[in-house]
């Protein structure tokens, strides 16, 4: 089975360097957990290997995920992309920015004082503020970047006007990704409002469209493993993508409990992001159904890491955010390592393997492959998927440590982190390696996938067909 | 239902919860200058330099940031403002421990962070962070607490010390002092700490009277 439309093939450069950006994200993530043991261990202080971190995190997840658009897109129009040589400067003009600010950030490690100049109203180098470090005038070109790929999309759609209901509500996602990113792009004197606006952006992206887009690319990948009926799963992906906004706009409430802001957010935030749970299972009982319904698995791995992706969002953004997110628990756990832990494995099981479902289920068709050994992609997952686990066990025992000793007892927040959890950061490094070993067998994947010969009789070979 | 008013339910709810929290959020804009000290332009320079130097890459502050250091919203209460300018200059200087490095940090941009930084530890948060539980209900016991002990609690001396485990690590443990130093050291200390420790960031507590001077050093030559 090769692509219908010869221009879905762009999704691979989108690919190619998430993959990439995520090998560096995991091997910077494993500094950042040496840090916590030694702080002066290597050249770069936390805060810029931090940065990177979750930079790199970020940026793979949204080239991946403009990969993925650009592949859904034309399918479900039925047409060819509108501008294949627009989509190919959008892509390197991402990667000469992500390049240029990750630069920055690293120059400003060596010589903290070059972030002085400032530029369109930040630091030349560094914002200064957590996840959107990138400064303006980057914020400017990756806003650029995206206006660009949008139109590209909607042009295309707007060429034979099919709105299907997935790539309707995959682009209204999107369409709410960028506007959110506005909200992050000014200065406000106050710190408070600094804070609240952050949330925003933070908040209705991470909560808001990217769950958004998480069920409307879920719902593409069980039609296209499963040949589910597209009816069927579009009505369910309306029922998830509606719950995930009627629970987490108002579930942005949760992030206002301490800040300064009225009390007032203490019941918002609490009701709302307490039934932000909801749309995830129905997500997971929608992946089983569906899977249990149609028993014809055109791509055994694709729908692997679909339905695992579903069981993860649930568990990692649902369960490790919901067990702290009343106002009465969060008091003690607001700003501890709890929220580390549930930001680790909600990350990991809402998006990092949401983008590599979306890959298993594309790849194969944009290299034309007819069958494939699944051998590494399985072995990737559970390295990672175990190692992950284990992650966030660890940082979750510390979180509950430090809030236990820190926020009960009254301890010194040095003394908690440097004796009392010393031992939480040996093991996470421990797994974090295990985590970059899987990730390293993915990459290698990626790379070899359709490019050796299938040895006849592999037991994880997977047919492409449908 | 079918799809097209599931859609429609989608569409139109979705933008219906937008428009409340639009509102709510016009709402707390009203609101939060009322729930905080007024924003001076030192305090504005301070965030300025909170931000030049990417301090949330390590800290928190009103809990949010990196968890990598401690969390910042209350740090003036703690912390003497001698103390928190020689630090944020030169943090090994003062603790030669401490993770944080020396980023440059001129004395005028310290005054600044310092003024952002009591103006934050002002803001109407909600109770956050809260008082910690179990060390209250140590506190309530203070009845049979030696005269020293008890000025150790008022001045709170364990924002910086640390005695049997309990306390902050920005100044020297103090639950062996008393075999390391002698009656007159600890009591000329109090007066003039640079006098003694020729770095030292500890404020002088000459404004004691002589006899809360000799209780509290009287507690500090029983730690043995």
């Amino acid at each position: 089975m090769t692509v219908k439309y010869e221009s879905q093939k762009i999704a691979q450069n989108f690919f190619t360097f998430a993959v990439l950006l995520f090998l560096v994200q995991v091997a910077v993530g494993i500094i950042a957990a040496l840090q916590f043991i030694w702080p002066d261990f290597f050249i770069l202080n936390f805060n810029i290997i931090r940065s990177l971190h979750i930079n790199a995190l970020v940026v793979w997840l949204l080239v991946g995920l403009m990969g993925a658009t650009y592949y859904v897109v034309p399918e479900e129009s039925e047409t060819e992309l509108w501008s294949i040589p627009l989509a190919r400067f959008q892509f390197w003009a991402t990667v000469v920015t992500v390049t240029l600010v990750v630069l920055g950030y690293i120059w400003m490690g060596i010589n903290p004082q070059a972030n002085s100049t400032s530029l369109f109203g930040t630091g030349i180098l560094n914002e200064g503020r957590e996840y959107i470090e990138a400064p303006r005038w980057a914020d400017i070109l990756i806003a650029l970047s995206v206006i660009i790929f949008l139109i590209n999309n909607f042009m295309t759609v707007m060429k034979t006007k099919k709105w299907t209901g997935i790539q309707g509500t995959l682009l209204a996602g999107l369409t709410f990704l960028a506007l959110m990113y506005i909200p992050g792009m000014f200065y406000t004197k106050s710190m408070v409002k600094d804070q609240f606006w952050w949330w925003w952006v933070v908040h209705l992206w991470v909560e808001g469209a990217w769950e958004v887009i998480a069920g409307a690319l879920l719902a593409f990948m069980l039609m296209k493993t499963l040949n589910a009926q597209r009816h069927v799963v579009e009505r369910w992906m309306y029922v998830e993508v509606a719950l995930v906004l009627f629970t987490g706009i108002l579930g942005t409430g949760h992030h206002y409990y301490w800040i300064g802001t009225p009390p007032y957010w203490l019941w918002i935030g609490g009701i709302f992001s307490s039934l932000e749970p909801i749309p995830l299972l129905v997500m997971v009982w929608d992946a089983f159904r569906t899977t249990r319904e149609y028993r014809t698995v055109t791509n055994k791995v694709g729908l692997f890491y679909a339905v695992a992706h579903a069981i993860f969002n649930f568990v990692g953004a649902g369960l490790w955010g919901v067990i702290h997110t009343l106002p009465q628990v969060n008091k003690w756990t607001h700003g501890t390592q709890i929220t580390t832990a549930h930001g680790h494995l909600a990350f990991y099981g809402a998006y990092v393997l949401l983008v590599l479902s979306m890959i298993y289920v594309t790849l194969p068709v944009i290299r034309g492959v007819r069958e494939f050994s699944g051998s590494r992609a399985y072995q990737a997952f559970w390295w990672m998927t175990i190692s992950m686990i284990f992650i966030v066990l660890t940082i979750t025992g510390a979180g509950m440590v430090q809030t236990y000793m820190e926020r009960l007892m009254g301890l010194d927040y040095v003394a908690v982190k440097t004796n009392y959890n010393l031992w939480f950061w040996i093991f996470r490094a421990i797994f974090g390696v295990g985590f970059l070993i899987g990730v390293a067998i993915f990459v290698i994947d990626y790379f070899r996938l359709g490019k050796e010969p299938l040895k006849i009789g592999t037991p994880e070979a997977v047919k492409i067909t449908g | 239902m079918s799809n097209k008013a599931l859609r429609n339910l989608f569409a139109f709810g979705s933008l219906g919860f937008f428009v409340i929290f639009v509102i709510l959020t016009i709402d707390t804009m009203g609101k939060l200058d009322k729930r905080a000290p007024e924003i001076t332009e030192e305090v504005n320079l301070g965030k300025k330099v909170w931000h030049k130097y990417d301090c949330i890459g390590c800290h928190t502050i009103l809990g949010n940031g990196s968890y990598f250091a401690p969390d910042m919203t209350k740090i003036s209460e703690k912390k003497p403002k001698e103390y928190l300018k020689q630090f944020l200059m030169d943090p090994k200087s003062v603790n030669p421990k401490a993770s944080m490095p020396k980023f440059g940090i001129t004395s005028q941009e310290a005054d600044h962070l310092i003024a952002f930084l009591e103006w934050i530890s002002k803001v109407d948060t909600n109770g956050w962070p809260p008082k910690p539980l179990l060390a209250q209900a140590v506190a309530v016991t203070g009845a049979e607490l030696s005269p020293g002990q008890r000025l150790y609690q008022q001045l709170n001396c364990s924002a910086c010390h640390m005695l049997n485990g309990i306390g902050g690590t920005t100044g020297p443990d103090l639950t062996h002092v008393g075999s390391r130093r002698d009656r007159t050291w600890i009591l000329g200390h109090f007066k003039d700490p640079k006098a003694y420790v020729p770095n030292s960031a500890m404020p002088s507590y000459g404004h004691l009277s002589e006899k809360e001077l000799n209780e509290l050093t009287d507690f500090m030559i029983s730690l043995k």
